[in-house]
């Protein structure tokens, strides 16, 4: 059986061909690049000038796509799905974050306003900024 | 507070950009808007998935963080409350935070070394890493009506992160808890009683 499923990925979210199959999607190669910018190739998965070593091929692939559950182990990086809802979330690996906040680089994002309207912390480059976060709760 | 600041530090450079952690927007806007005395004129984002507390490794609020022009992190997340009205529980001057800020924009005084910054900004473990994916995916199962899924991954969230706030509490009202009623005070207790994690300085 062939389905749909949205990929929510950072700040994006993907729909993709998926076949849920016990607690996991199995996703084409060519859709997981879509949704993610992984891409599977023969040193493992790859992006931009990144490759992770993928240690068991078989149990990674099969014939109607990857396994969303082990490819983001491979990653390193948390997934939460619900097979028969056709929704995942892919997170962000906790060693990247590490090495984000590390640098002290400001991490990049773009939000929706109280409008609607989209606005990114680099709109106000070159100023200081405070970010404030809050809720109702 | 936050708007008497922007209006006295903006005109020197600074920009207040505020950011809910919320995932009703109706409420979102009835804060900022109907029951804020005072109008807002810094911009008011809305981050339904947690997007920022990922990212920023944000495990409460009222938190804030300094970025400078180059876009660079001078003071890591934590807490800043706007007044001391609620500071028999968050033990927390808030005027430590208002007057270092303004050291910061009007003198350019950094308040701490890039060691300092690193050895107080919280990292995300696995654990809570895992805690937010189920959370995010809980919420979005919420907003299709999918409530008994949504539950079961927000129970898992709550048992990954025990003392993140922006999970425990901020769940609530998604759980049909009342933030401010007998929920709030166990967790705040159970928090308390693990030696207070993730509070900044």
């Amino acid at each position: 059986m062939s389905a749909r499923a949205t990929l929510l990925d950072d700040d994006r979210a993907v729909e993709v061909r998926a076949t849920p199959r016990a607690d996991t999607f199995f996703v084409p190669a060519d859709e997981l690049e879509r949704a993610t910018g992984w891409a599977l190739k023969p040193e493992g998965l790859c992006r931009a000038d990144v490759c992770v070593p993928v240690r068991d091929r078989d149990a990674l692939v099969a014939d109607d796509g990857l396994d969303l559950r082990m490819f983001a182990g491979t990653l390193g990086r948390p997934v939460a799905l619900e097979p028969d809802a056709g929704i995942a979330v892919l997170g962000e690996a906790p060693t990247t974050l590490r090495g984000d906040l590390d640098s002290l680089v400001a991490p990049a994002f773009t939000l929706p306003d109280l409008d609607g309207r989209s606005v990114s912390l680099s709109d106000f480059d070159g100023r200081k900024r405070l970010l404030f976060a809050w809720a109702s709760w | 507070m936050w708007q008497e600041l922007h209006e006295e530090l903006g005109p020197q450079g600074l920009v207040i950009v505020a950011v809910a952690l919320d995932e009703d927007l109706d409420t979102i806007r009835h804060c900022a808007r109907d029951e804020s005395p005072v109008t807002l004129t810094y911009p008011v984002l809305v981050d339904r998935d947690h997007l920022l507390a990922e990212h920023y490794g944000i495990v409460n609020v009222p938190t804030t963080v300094w970025i400078d022009e180059q876009g660079r992190i001078v003071r890591p997340p934590a807490i800043a409350p706007a007044d001391d009205k609620f500071r028999d529980f968050t033990k927390v001057d808030s005027s430590l935070h208002h007057t270092a800020l303004r050291r910061w924009v009007r003198d350019g005084v950094a308040p701490l070394s890039d060691a300092e910054i690193r050895a107080r900004q919280e990292l995300p473990d696995a654990d809570v890493q895992q805690a937010r994916a189920e959370r995010r995916l809980a919420v979005h199962l919420l907003r299709r009506g999918d409530t008994d899924r949504a539950q079961a991954h927000l129970a898992a969230a709550l048992a990954l992160a025990p003392n993140d706030w922006t999970i425990q509490r901020g769940s609530m009202p998604l759980r049909g808890e009342d933030p401010f009623g007998q929920a709030f005070f166990d967790f705040y207790e159970s928090w308390e009683a693990a030696g207070r994690p993730g509070y900044g300085a």
